[in-house]
């Protein structure tokens, strides 16, 4: 599998990932009157301020042999975590879980609290309500959501590089492959493979910014909680 | 009894005490402490800004919990701080319009109204929401959004979507507001058609003599939390600023 091909893969899974998982943890924390619930926003926020490469080594050390996730892995289907694809998605998850949670808890909170008073008045379960108010009109969260997660994962170099390492149609996606390249002084390859990954990035912010736009509110933006 | 076998003319008895912290920029500590009964048919809520009288439906609603007391529908106990039982408010039965409009902007005006009736099956809840479309008179607005319409239009549908439920009480919390000397006249007409038509315990706060007078079969007065006067129709009151 290519470079790129192995980029967006890994990009599509980790979005598709993060919705089903970001979702009931931004309900929670949207909608919670737990005190203590600034310490869990504070653990979803922390791959906003760490480098990679710490993340990318505790990662590391949980899949190697000794981890718990490496040692879990190894019994439940007979190999290791570190250097697959398993793990490359899994470190992934993490390092994108504030791009999936924010946004989403940003358009929890924003849904009218008398919309949701008039849903239960009107005889919908907490669960029909989640279903029928508030996710239709949180649908610009969802995307920019989704599409932030697709391009982050798709940007990201140092946790793939702890985790993965770079094993060609394994875990050498593409800011990998642009690193080698440049390292080989193979710069035509990698001006071709950047100008990719530039473009795609383009677009998808152009998406994030354009649904924002739609939605007439700003519901958050990459760089408003850098 | 109603098709389903619910007491339709059964009373609504509050007896709470509820008390608010003082926390907050302009929040003053608050004891709601009342003991009322609510007979079928129109009662006013009558009192100042800070009466309780939100408070109140609020608590009735189950968007509130009382500190303590009970509050019942008949033989039915909605809350009993005694006997632990708290009714989730979406299966308390309660229609309640709020003071100001929480129509769902992402659904038509048909759907709004169909949003608590969805149970019902297909052909028997279509033909509740054309009925209670035509009896408010907004039938031509089923395919709008609420964005799409004026409102007073939008007040309309609000009542119509409370009352397409055949709630067992209703709560109104001045639901006119804002609105010109016409349309409040359309909407006491539908009212006074409705409470004709069923009978249950309708509670009504307004700040409007007008409106209180052309409505209210009881009048409830209330200030600073508890109860100071109640009275068959609307009196003057025994406070000015009522």
């Amino acid at each position: 599998m290519s470079p790129l091909w192995l980029s967006l893969k890994l990009a599509a899974c980790v979005a598709s990932l993060l919705l089903v998982i970001a979702t009931p943890i931004a309900y929670w924390l949207a909608y919670s009157t737990w005190r203590g619930k600034f310490l869990l926003e504070a653990v979803v926020a922390l791959p906003l301020v760490l480098p990679p490469t710490v993340l990318g080594f505790y990662a590391l050390l949980a899949m190697g042999p000794a981890g718990p996730l490496g040692k879990f892995w190894n019994a439940a289907f007979g190999h290791g975590l570190a250097f697959t694809f398993g793990g490359l998605l899994i470190a992934s998850v993490f390092y994108s879980f504030p791009f999936a949670v924010q946004p989403l808890m940003g358009a929890f909170e924003s849904v009218d609290g008398k919309l949701l008073n008039a849903s239960a008045i009107l005889g919908a379960s907490p669960w029909r309500t989640f279903c029928s108010v508030i996710l239709p009109l949180s649908l610009p969260g969802i995307v920019t959501a989704v599409v932030l997660c697709f391009a982050h994962t798709l940007g990201e170099f140092g946790v793939v590089l702890m985790v993965g390492g770079s094993l060609p149609g394994v875990t050498r996606t593409a800011s990998i492959a642009i690193y080698d390249q440049v390292q080989s002084l193979e710069y035509g390859q990698a001006n071709r493979m950047a100008l990719v990954l530039l473009l795609i990035s383009f677009a998808v912010l152009s998406v994030v910014y354009a649904v924002n736009r739609r939605a007439g509110r700003r519901l958050w933006t990459p760089w408003a909680t850098k | 009894m109603d098709a389903v076998g619910h007491e339709i003319t059964a009373p609504l008895l509050v007896r709470v005490r509820k008390s608010r912290g003082g926390a907050g920029a302009h929040r003053q500590p608050f004891v709601l402490d009342v003991s009322l009964e609510f007979p079928a048919g129109i009662t006013i809520l009558f009192g100042p800004s800070g009466a309780g009288k939100s408070t109140l439906l609020d608590c009735i609603a189950g968007l509130l919990r009382p500190d303590t007391g009970s509050i019942s529908v008949g033989k039915e106990s909605l809350f009993d701080s005694a006997a632990a039982v708290d009714i989730p408010v979406h299966q308390r039965r309660i229609g309640y319009v709020f003071q100001s409009l929480a129509l769902f902007p992402h659904l038509t005006v048909e759907e709004n109204i169909g949003y608590g009736i969805a149970d019902l099956p297909a052909a028997g809840k279509q033909q509740r929401i054309d009925e209670i479309l035509s009896a408010f008179r907004v039938a031509e607005l089923r395919r709008r959004k609420p964005s799409e319409i004026s409102g007073g239009e939008a007040q309309r549908v609000e009542l119509a979507r409370s009352l397409v439920t055949d709630p067992r009480v209703l709560l109104l919390d001045e639901p006119m507001t804002g609105l010109d000397d016409d349309l409040k006249a359309h909407i006491i007409e539908d009212l006074r058609a409705w409470r004709t038509a069923r009978n249950i315990p309708i509670l009504y706060v307004t700040h409007s003599k007008s409106e209180a007078r052309a409505l209210g079969d009881h009048c409830v007065h209330m200030h600073s939390g508890t109860t100071v006067l109640e009275t068959p129709q609307l009196s003057p009151g025994p406070s000015a600023g009522f």
